[in-house]
């Protein structure tokens, strides 16, 4: 059965990652190599036992255009989100045994290197993915 | 010397940084500028840290990079001042698919011909195109058009806020706008081009080229659209009339018409480009208008002397181009073609026959060209007064004085 690893960002976090600096998290070039490569190793071991349908990273929240109907009318806005806002960032589609084999793997994201700050409040989802229309009506 | 090849490097990217900005992330304004600052920043880092192995990687990453700034800052203003940032999502930007990706050709043309958009003013068009498809920085493209910095920056905001509003989405023309778009682009080409051949005021030394940056913009369309007749024709035009470019002026500054040029000084090699072009695209068909002004330069420009002209040959052409282009500048032209070719009796009798054309006979064109072929056939008083009578209606004190010399010549 598959699920969806999913890590959420903000803006400011983005803007961070990309070397300027911020209120509470400065990542220094090492942090982002380091970031990189437990990244490359994470994927590769899944990929090597299997279990990696498709991973993705997600560009910067602030290239978002939001489409909503408007009185009857499909309106986009751009940049939705504001700085302070977590939204989706990356994600990991799996394919595996159980929820808790996923829940496992999900917990191994917790260890991903980073400012300390960074590592106190960043947090991953899992959820189990419905495969059809007849599971989720079922 | 490095600055030149620096430059010669970085403005080629513009397009195809800019194209593949908007692209991945839309927002032509903002990216133009990002793409802007990229160039900026590229032409005072790498003289001293070195050209990157990827220069146009480089100039993407360091957009890309600041066109978030750019758009971050933007949206925290409009949040700010809780300003209404949706736009309806217009029908043309709802294309299927397969529609686009049949045309997902090159952006450096989808660019031109958001750049010479219809909707936008003429001035705002050349501004535009000189500096997201030239590359040129504001500065340069205010010192090119002699015109102050404000004014441009003013003209490409102008047309930039024109290219939101109206929703031009990020796409080649259909098919069936194709042609009249395409005409656009290369009338604003033709424009640059003349506006820098043209004028000989100003400092040159501090003025980019135009005329060169027109050649070149016209050998990229060229080199996209390389079926295309008129393309060819344009940029064999500009190559043809460039050539002559150095004989044209004399010790003085003053024109040299092209009967007393010194041919020796044209330039050679443009001309033979020029003329491979033209030969070419005749080769494909009905000519339009700038094909046919190419082929009768390159008669001009392949006679080894003024004598020597072919002149029945470009007098066919004129008739040709009289045809489908219905301008004075061209039935004037068409006359002195057939009094070269036929002598100049033959001439005032189809001058004659524009007398009735408002737009012609108030035209000092009129007045000089009848003056020429009175002067040709010896009839000196009346061509005298067809000469002051040319002078008293153009407002140019250079052509008044080049006027006036020629009646007191005879």
């Amino acid at each position: 059965m598959k699920f969806m690893i999913s890590t959420y960002a903000t803006q400011a976090d983005y803007d961070a990652m990309g070397g300027k600096a911020a209120a509470d998290a400065e990542w220094t070039p090492e942090d982002f190599a380091a970031m990189g490569a437990f990244m490359e190793s994470f994927n590769r071991e899944l990929d090597e036992s299997g279990e990696l349908v498709e991973t993705r990273g997600l560009d910067a929240p602030v290239h978002t255009r939001r489409i909503q109907l408007k009185a009857g009318l499909p309106v986009v806005t751009d940049g939705p989100y504001a700085e302070t806002q977590e939204v989706l960032a990356g994600y990991w589609i799996v394919e595996c045994a159980s929820f808790d084999r996923a829940t496992e793997i999900a917990a191994r994201l917790s260890t991903i290197p980073g400012p300390e700050s960074v590592q106190g409040r960043a947090y991953a989802d899992v959820r189990p993915i419905v495969e059809s229309r007849a599971e989720l009506e079922g | 010397m490095t600055e030149p090849r620096l430059e010669d490097l970085l403005r080629p990217l513009a397009p195809q940084v800019l194209g593949a900005l908007v692209r991945r992330y839309g927002h032509f304004d903002t990216a133009e500028d990002a793409v802007q600052e990229a160039l900026i920043a590229a032409a005072a880092q790498w003289p001293a840290d070195g050209i990157p192995a990827n220069p146009k990687g480089w100039l993407v990453t360091v957009a890309s990079r600041r066109l978030t700034d750019l758009l971050r800052s933007e949206q925290a203003r409009r949040r700010r001042e809780d300003e209404v940032t949706e736009q309806v999502l217009q029908s043309d930007r709802v294309a299927s698919a397969a529609d686009a990706a049949a045309d997902y050709a090159d952006d450096t043309l989808i660019l031109l011909f958001m750049c010479a958009h219809p909707s936008l003013s003429q001035a705002s068009q050349i501004a535009l195109t000189l500096r997201a498809l030239g590359g040129l920085t504001t500065a340069e493209v205010a010192r090119a058009l002699l015109v102050p910095e404000d004014t441009v920056t003013r003209r490409i905001s102008r047309a930039k806020q024109t290219i939101k509003e109206s929703g031009i989405g990020f796409r080649l023309p259909s098919k069936a706008e194709r042609a009249d778009r395409l005409a656009v682009v290369l009338h604003v080409l033709y424009l640059i081009f003349n506006e820098g051949y043209v004028s000989t005021a100003g400092p040159s030394l501090q003025r980019p080229d135009l005329a060169a940056e027109a050649i070149r913009l016209a050998r990229m369309v060229h080199g996209l659209l390389l079926d295309d007749a008129e393309v060819a024709g344009l940029l064999a035009l500009m190559l043809l009339t460039d050539a002559r470019r150095e004989a044209r002026t004399g010790p003085g500054g003053e024109l040299v018409p092209m009967g007393e040029q010194d041919r020796r000084r044209w330039d050679g090699v443009e001309i033979a480009a020029g003329i491979e072009l033209v030969d070419g695209a005749l080769d494909r068909g009905v000519a339009g208008p700038y094909l046919l002004q190419a082929a009768i330069a390159a008669v001009h420009d392949s006679s080894p002397s003024a004598d020597m002209t072919d002149w029945a040959r470009i007098e066919r052409l004129y008739d040709q181009l009289a045809l489908i282009s219905d301008t004075p500048v061209v039935a004037l032209n068409r006359v002195v073609a057939v009094a070269m070719a036929r002598g100049a009796t033959s001439g005032l009798e189809l001058l004659a026959t524009l007398e009735a054309d408002r737009r012609i006979a108030e035209d000092h064109r009129f007045y000089a060209v009848r003056a020429h072929l009175l002067e040709m056939l010896g009839r000196a008083d009346a061509a005298r007064e067809s000469y002051e009578a040319a002078a008293t209606r153009t407002g140019n004190l250079a052509q008044q004085r080049y006027l006036r010399a020629r009646a007191a010549r005879i």
